[in-house]
């Protein structure tokens, strides 16, 4: 199971992860589906969650979410983490998951690694938090 | 088999338990219809089978009365296994199993109980733990009313042979007879709360010596109940006729306020989940981070009418039954006083505010340093100072509470708690927790008049043993403080 602080953006489901969910943004239509981007995060790192369809009225803040398959890459050019069409998101608990919210992985800034191009590397950060969910004080 | 135990909820992992016992059942089908087998089976199959026994009970109602017979038929631990599982199944899944399984849940406790199953009293007590105070919807009110039926109806088995559990129904239902006696217009209630009433009385009348064991706690809880008759004839006969409940060590009420409540009972009134979720967030949470943490324990446990009555029940878990270790208090983890004054804050009725701040400062008021725990005491203690100076309200609010207290309990037992409240003051300045009674007395923005109180209770003719005012013993007590 990945940290989320080790997310790679890349054009593969293969990301497993665990990470309890903060903040949720108004669900919104994209064609015939349902989309909410979300704020998750765990001890490591926060990141951007995209749900899709019926996914967006399953959860709510506070819920523990076990992500397999999942994709990490840009969607209409935001950086969201999200199961895709081969992955699944399950809850498997509430409540009892520590959290950080910097760095946050959506708001660093990504280039290919000129090493090699298929790969990503950090660049720089955009913002320490996320720029949509603001920190609660 | 599609049935199920719990609510299927769309993207929700299946528990493990639930998955466990499904597999035995699915697995040991053919061997749970008559005829059984007379063979006596292995150690793991025994296992294997009392959990398919008991899915067979749950999901298929109509052939209960045969699982059960088999189970009596084969059972060899004295149902301690069968105990162990129902008990792991209300643990971890109560809220969420499905209304037909808590049905078969309430049927397989009686059964249990006339069989006299080892552990049948962990079983009760794990029952008593779901019901929520604060909480009058019907699945609440239909637990409370079909455990209060139990005890009632197998008074005799219980009394028996697990009469201490009598203890923890009185705890309870006395802590829930304060939400049922609030006039709620109700009439379902009106039914439920004679019966609670009638169990009360009844181990309060037959068998005092058993609520002796609940300790100061027992006061605290009939006190919320004077207004009504039944217990106003006990709270007259515990104060004027002590002689009645037919207990020979048993003389003066000022006995109970000496006895230190056991944290059994606190937990009796936090459901397992509550108290998962509060002891997560006291010990892994940071200060200044715990927001969302306790804004999504709010929205779950403190949300609706009447709610906010848990509060109560909750500062006193806190105090008397979370002591987290010296590595915790160190740390930079939210600290008890912190989510004590969070829910403080919380309380929106002033009925609920004062039963907070009682329960708060309850072991101060007999405070003994040989018998009680200086951490029961401590939160309060920290609230106030750490208040300062911010929140000054918060302790001026606590410190008058506090002197009114003193002055106004008890009059008849004054001395008592003059004594406690001056105790439980020089132990926290003794352990270090605060380093001098100087915080208050030299903060210039809390109130005069408060001073003065404070300073009234810790002349040196308050205190047990020596004085603590003098220089050397202060020292001396300093140098024996861990």
């Amino acid at each position: 199971m990945l940290l989320l602080k080790d997310i790679v953006p890349a054009a593969q489901n293969n990301i497993d992860t665990k990470f309890i969910l903060l903040e949720k943004g108004r669900t919104a239509l994209e064609g015939q589906n349902k989309t909410c981007l979300a704020l998750v995060a765990d001890e490591t790192a926060a990141v951007h969650y995209q749900f899709w369809g019926d996914e967006c009225d399953a959860f709510e803040t506070g819920d523990i979410v076990h992500l397999t398959n999942g994709i990490f890459s840009y969607h209409h050019s935001n950086l969201v983490l999200r199961a895709g069409r081969r992955g699944k998101v399950q809850k498997v608990g509430e409540f009892t998951m520590a959290y950080v919210e910097t760095p946050n992985m959506s708001e660093i800034h990504w280039i290919p690694d000129p090493n090699n191009s298929k790969k990503y590397v950090q660049e720089y950060v955009i913002s320490p938090q996320s720029r949509i969910f603001p920190s609660m004080p | 088999m599609v049935s199920r135990l719990t609510l299927v909820v769309s993207h929700e992992a299946e528990n493990q338990i639930e998955v466990s016992l499904r597999h035995a059942f699915e697995l040991l089908e053919p061997k749970l219809r008559p005829p059984f087998s007379l063979a006596i089976p292995k150690p793991d199959k025994y296992l294997e089978l009392n959990r398919a026994i008991l899915y067979g009970v749950f999901c298929e109602p109509h052939f209960a009365k045969t699982h059960m017979k088999h189970l009596h038929a084969i059972v060899c631990d004295g149902y301690a296994f069968f105990v162990k599982l129902l008990v792991e199944i209300i643990h971890h899944l109560y809220p969420k199993l499905v209304g037909s399984v808590k049905n078969q849940l309430i049927w397989v406790t009686k059964e249990m109980i006339d069989v006299f199953a080892v552990g049948f009293d962990g079983l009760l007590v794990s029952l008593l733990r779901q019901i929520i105070g604060g909480d009058i919807s019907d699945g609440n009110l239909w637990l409370c009313f079909e455990l209060v039926n139990i005890f009632l109806d197998k008074w005799h088995c219980i009394l028996e042979e697990e009469p201490l559990v009598l203890s923890s129904a009185l705890y309870t239902y006395l802590r829930l007879l304060a939400d049922h006696c609030r006039p709620l217009n109700n009439e379902k209630l009106e039914t439920l709360k004679q019966l609670e009433i009638d169990l009360c009385v009844k181990i309060l009348r037959e068998e005092f010596h058993l609520c002796l064991k609940i300790g100061r706690d027992i006061i605290r809880l009939l006190q919320d109940l004077v207004h009504v008759v039944e217990f106003r004839a006990i709270w007259k006969d515990l104060v004027l006729n002590p002689s009645q409940f037919k207990v020979s060590e048993f003389a003066d009420i000022s006995q109970i306020y000496c006895m230190k409540t056991s944290s059994r009972y606190f937990l009796l009134r936090v459901t397992p989940e509550m108290e998962c979720h509060l002891r997560f967030l006291l010990t892994h949470v940071k200060l200044g981070h715990q927001k969302r943490h306790q804004l999504w324990f709010a929205r779950k446990f403190l949300n609706g009418p009447n709610r906010e009555t848990l509060i109560v029940d909750l500062v006193r878990f806190i105090c008397c039954a979370h002591h987290p270790p010296n590595e915790i208090i160190q740390s930079d983890i939210v600290p008890r006083w912190a989510v004590i004054g969070w829910l403080l804050t919380s309380c929106r009725k002033s009925y609920v505010e004062a039963n907070a701040k009682l329960a708060l400062f309850y072991d101060w008021l007999f405070f003994n340093g040989s018998l009680d725990n200086i951490m029961n005491i401590e939160p309060a203690m920290l609230l106030m100072v750490h208040s300062i100076p911010k929140y000054i309200d918060m302790t001026h609010t606590l410190l008058e509470f506090l002197l009114l207290l003193v002055d106004n309990y008890d009059m008849e037992h004054k001395d008592i708690i003059i004594k406690g409240v001056s105790s439980a003051f020089q132990v926290l300045i003794c352990k270090g927790v605060i380093h001098s009674y100087d915080v208050l007395a030299s903060c210039p923005v809390l109130s005069p008049l408060l001073k003065e109180g404070i300073g009234r209770l810790l002349l040196p003719e308050n205190y047990e043993g020596e004085p603590w005012i003098n220089g050397n013993s202060l020292a001396a007590c300093r140098g024996k403080a861990v």
